[in-house]
């Protein structure tokens, strides 16, 4: 009895943990200046934009801007650029200093986010999907 | 020359120290300007031998670089920019400014770009970036493939790239360089000092052409690449020993590199090797200097958390595969242990312990000289190596 209960116990935590990251994901939406004549994007697209491999979807040049830190940050690294805040930093560090790409643009808040996208033409950020971002659009990501 | 070299360094360092340690950006009409710099100071103490030119057996200092570039985003396909580097490494490098990189660039697709001008030269994982030390767990790469005295024979050429990323959906994505140009002069790197002892060089350069070929494969985080550079190198100077003409070509010189890197969720582990094969005509002496040099190194290194990573790597140098491996001045093998404390994103310090075992030949240029081993060189070397550094 006591090993089931334990596996039931494993099974029903993972379960909560599996929600907790969906949920995470969940939170986060993509935003774009409405320059951006794509409504939606890929997985891979949107790496690339902010890997700085891609500078331009659908034919529209495009800027990315990132977050400085924080859940939806994090999450965001996480689901779709696959890498942490310290190896991002540090990957783009490599591209500046040799010339390759220019450090993105970082702010502090959602809404410091959704003000510059507003007024960016082809800006890309990320916002928690709470938050509100007038004067822009937002990405499906699929 | 030396000393006025050493003051230049020391007053470029201070110099570019911030106050508050942040990138400048800044808008020349509507084109966005970036400023970025760092700095790195380094103290190593050897229980053996001295190391890289420096007088490590009573402790020593001499291990200064720093870089400060400006770079502008003309239009999205289109960014010029330019950096200066200088390094004093004990007796190599002696605060001569240099430009490091300065090259205008156009991608007109992902897939397709080019750059031309001074470039970093694309070879294995970390040859254009070898400098840039906070980029880097260790305080000194490992040795085998990245020499710091030998920096100069791979960093950049002038002359054009080619280049692009090709996406393969499913099946993860390929990266490419391709290159072609002049290898710069290297007046004060390690085989100018190290055949100082032979000849006295006017100029050590030549063509270059070569490319590299990665790709990012669909495991998260897993890359592997090849790369591989061709040399036509010209040596011309005098002779120490009479005065005469001295001038050396190369017949062959060929690097190939093959790596390969997993990192994923802190944790980060390289594997490369280098094979490089050099056939060089003393044009006057009428003789040939063959080599078939082999190094390979693996590395793997954890991030514990934002302030702490931790790693070592074992790093194997043979000079001349043909000859017997185990004999010391044949060979260099460097087991290396690491700390890295990140005390701001701007501001960090490296501990690191080297075990090193041979000391390689003459013509190595691998960290031991007679020069500055007057007394011999001893078969092993321990040595702690403190690096700090800041950027912006």
């Amino acid at each position: 009895m006591r090993p089931i209960r334990g596996l039931t116990l494993c099974v029903g935590l993972a379960a909560v943990g599996a929600v907790s990251v969906r949920a995470a994901v969940a939170d986060v939406k993509v935003i774009a200046n409405p320059s951006v004549t794509a409504s939606s994007i890929s997985p891979s697209e949107l790496k690339d934009v902010f890997l700085a491999v891609r500078t331009s979807v659908n034919g529209v040049a495009v800027e990315p801007v990132l977050g400085k830190g924080g859940p939806v940050h994090e999450a965001f690294l996480k689901e779709y650029l696959g890498k942490s805040d310290v190896a991002l930093t540090t990957y783009f560090r490599s591209l500046v200093f040799t010339g390759k790409a220019s450090m993105p643009k970082a702010l502090d808040s959602d809404a410091d986010v959704a003000a510059y996208v507003a007024k960016t033409k082809g800006a890309i950020g990320y916002v928690s999907s709470n938050a509100t971002a007038p004067g822009t659009k937002t990405l499906d990501v699929k | 020359m030396r000393w006025r070299g050493v003051w230049t360094a020391a007053a470029f360092v201070l110099g570019m120290v911030p106050g508050s340690a942040y990138a400048q950006q800044f808008s020349l009409g509507d084109v966005p300007v970036q400023v970025h710099g760092f700095v790195s100071q380094g103290f190593a103490k050897s229980n053996e031998n001295n190391f890289l030119t420096m007088k490590t057996r009573d402790g020593s200092g001499a291990l200064t670089d720093g870089g400060i570039n400006g770079s502008a985003q003309f239009t999205p396909k289109f960014r010029a920019g330019a950096q200066v580097y200088l390094r004093n490494v004990g007796d190599l490098g002696n605060g001569r400014f240099e430009l490091d990189w300065g090259f205008a660039d156009y991608r007109f697709t992902e897939w397709i770009g080019v750059r031309g001008g001074k470039v970093k030269t694309a070879l294995g994982l970390y040859n254009d970036v070898q400098d840039i030390d906070f980029l880097h767990t260790w305080a000194l790469l490992p040795q085998a493939l990245y020499p710091i005295d030998l920096r100069g024979s791979t960093i950049g050429h002038i002359g054009a790239d080619v280049y692009g990323t090709v996406p393969l959906k499913k099946a993860g994505e390929l990266g490419y360089t391709a290159f072609v140009g002049k290898r710069p002069e290297d007046p004060e790197g390690g085989y100018a000092y190290g055949l100082s002892t032979f000849n006295h060089y006017d100029s050590y350069a030549g063509n270059q052409q070569g490319a590299d070929l990665h790709w990012a494969t669909p495991v998260e985080g897993f890359l592997v690449g090849a790369s591989f550079l061709n040399q036509q190198i010209v040596g011309t100077g005098t002779r120490v020993t009479n005065g005469a003409q001295h001038r050396e070509e190369s017949k062959k010189d060929q690097t190939m590199q093959f790596y390969g890197q997993y990192a994923r969720k802190g944790f980060r582990a390289d594997a490369e090797t280098r094979r490089y094969i050099r056939q060089q005509s003393l044009v006057f002496l009428n003789r040939m200097v063959n080599s078939d040099t082999h190094g390979w190194y693996v590395s793997a290194a954890q991030r514990l958390n934002k302030y702490v990573e931790v790693g070592g790597y074992v790093s194997r140098y043979v000079h001349n595969s043909r000859l017997d491996h185990s004999l010391p001045n044949n060979h260099i093998y460097d087991n290396v242990l690491t700390a890295r404390l990140d005390f701001t994103r701007y501001f960090l310090v490296k501990v690191e312990g080297h075990f090193m075992d041979g000391y390689g030949a003459q013509d190595s240029i691998r960290g031991f000289y007679s020069q500055n081993n007057r007394s011999g060189l001893k078969p092993k070397t321990n040595m702690l190596v403190l690096r700090t550094g800041v950027n912006f």
